[in-house]
């Protein structure tokens, strides 16, 4: 009787860890759990919208940044720039107005209320510029690099979509132009010449 | 008389031991242990990060994976029980790595990966560069030298390491947007130059009509122009590498080879032996990953740069 106990516990026990031991999931629901795990897309939508636009109405105006960058760039580095990466390279926020001189496919080419040639990107609007320039993303908030990437890839699509073409179709030489953004300098070569600003915000003034 | 000279003689004798043993402290090791040293970039990174510990008071000895995963668990082995401090480390591949990192772990050693990173989060530190970003400057570059059309090959690194997509991403996050350029070939030639060589040499066969490549390192950019020459095509098709090694700033300068995106291994190596010596003195909230930027180098700024950093 009592060997009769031993075996049912013994049998009731490798069932136990049998059955702790092996689980089964749908393939589909483990794929689909590994896709939630970042959504680039929508942390992008929700950075533009609650940090970055907020970032680019504090951001400098272009004729005082670009001052202090001339007379005092190691301060304008210390006091404006941001950036995830160690290294040189290095991101400004920046907003201002504009007259605009010259329209091609890469660039609208304004003059500021000081009279300083600027470049705004209506082509090539992608890089760490949107994503870094404000200085808000930890990366220590990240364990996978690629999401980062992938953010900055996003900020870049939206601005593709939704800030370029309303004013690509209409931008021509004469029209007054309010923009906010963001543009990148290394830090070991200064170029203002070559400063070319992503926009977050970009309006034809009427 | 002679108990207190016995005395005397024991409190000098723990006084020696303990100096003795403060000085063992000093002479901590440090194992170098990078993925290949056939490539002239990584024998840079190692002897970089060697002389670094140097310079900091620790010895150090280099180990060659030789792109070899079962090589570098010995080399993880044998750096643990030869009782290495600390390891200083270039895997070989991302997550066939992973596995030395937690013995190394285990075992109570800190690893602090150089420019190549592992799937895990028991290194304690990972410096690497910003590929992915660096790619999307030097497709930036890529796009306006074709004029948004033409035909291009992809050479990719070795399939098993981040760095390989990291690049590849990067670049087609902003080529891709352009419908003109099309990628007639993607192939792996390992980062490796002689592969680079025969693997275009075999792509040239079956596609003679292309305007650029696309190499994952500059190595591989010298042999695919080698075989662009040999097949008298090097005037026509534009060659972008990466990197900043010495053969391709060279070409940039003259005229050979379109751009190269400049990684600063000065930089990594360094970071990674004073992120040793600081765990050394104690400190352990390291950030788990620190990329470093990448610099884009075409004919027009290649005067600033010499091979593997600024000048």
């Amino acid at each position: 009787m009592k060997k009769a106990i031993k075996y049912i516990l013994a049998i009731i026990l490798v069932l136990f860890i049998a059955s702790n031991s092996i689980y089964f999931k749908k393939l589909s629901d483990v794929k689909a759990s590994a896709a939630k795990q970042f959504d680039a897309a929508k942390y992008a939508r929700n950075y533009l919208n609650t940090q970055l636009i907020p970032a680019a109405d504090k951001a400098p105006q272009a004729d005082d940044l670009l001052a202090i960058l001339k007379s005092s760039p190691d301060t304008a580095f210390k006091t404006y720039s941001h950036g995830l990466d160690i290294g040189n390279i290095r991101f400004f926020m920046v907003q201002g107005q504009g007259t605009v001189t010259a329209v091609d496919e890469n660039d609208i080419y304004i003059l500021t209320k000081d009279k300083q040639a600027l470049k705004i990107a209506i082509e090539y609007v992608f890089g760490n510029a949107l994503r870094d320039a404000p200085g808000l993303i930890n990366i220590n908030d990240f364990t996978n690099t690629m999401d980062l990437n992938n953010i900055a890839a996003e900020v870049d699509k939206i601005v593709r979509a939704e800030v370029l073409p309303p004013i690509k179709s209409k931008i021509k030489t004469g029209d007054k132009l309010t923009f906010a953004g963001a543009f990148e300098l290394n830090q070991e070569h200064i170029n203002l010449d070559k400063i070319e600003v992503i926009p977050a915000i970009l309006k034809i003034d009427k | 008389m002679m108990k207190y000279f016995k005395i005397l003689l024991l409190v000098m004798l723990a006084f020696a031991s303990c100096q003795n043993r403060s000085g063992s402290a000093k002479q901590k090791k440090i194992a170098i242990i990078v993925s290949t040293l056939n490539n002239p970039w990584f024998v840079f990174l190692a002897q970089t990060a060697a002389a670094r510990a140097k310079t900091l008071g620790y010895d150090s000895k280099i180990f060659d994976s030789q792109n070899n995963t079962a090589l570098e668990t010995d080399h993880f082995e044998n750096a643990i029980a030869d009782g290495y401090n600390a390891i200083l480390f270039n895997p070989t591949d991302a997550n066939g790595s992973v596995v030395n990192v937690q013995k190394a772990k285990k075992a109570g050693v800190p690893v602090f990966c150089m420019d190549r990173e592992v799937n895990s989060p028991d290194a304690t530190s990972q410096i690497f560069s910003d590929s992915y970003s660096g790619c999307v400057a030097l497709a930036k570059d890529f796009v306006q030298t074709l004029n948004k059309k033409g035909n291009y090959v992809e050479l990719l690194g070795l399939v098993a390491d981040n760095n390989t997509w990291a690049r590849s991403k990067g670049f087609h996050s902003l080529v891709d947007y352009y419908p003109g350029l099309k990628m007639v070939a993607q192939q792996s030639a390992d980062f490796d130059r002689n592969k680079g060589l025969e693997v275009m040499e075999s792509i040239l066969q079956a596609h003679p009509n292309i305007d650029a490549v696309f190499a994952g390192n500059d190595a591989m950019a010298m042999g695919a122009y080698q075989a662009l020459v040999a097949a008298g095509k090097a005037d026509h098709v534009k060659v972008f590498g990466f990197d900043g090694a010495e053969d391709a700033i060279q070409a940039i300068k003259d005229k050979k080879v379109s751009a190269t995106a400049m990684q600063f291994p000065k930089v990594i190596a360094q970071a990674a032996a004073d992120d040793a010596d600081a765990y050394f003195k104690g400190k352990r909230d390291f950030p788990k990953k620190l990329p470093v930027a990448v610099e884009l180098v075409t004919y027009d700024n290649v005067n600033d740069y010499i091979a593997y950093g600024k000048k």
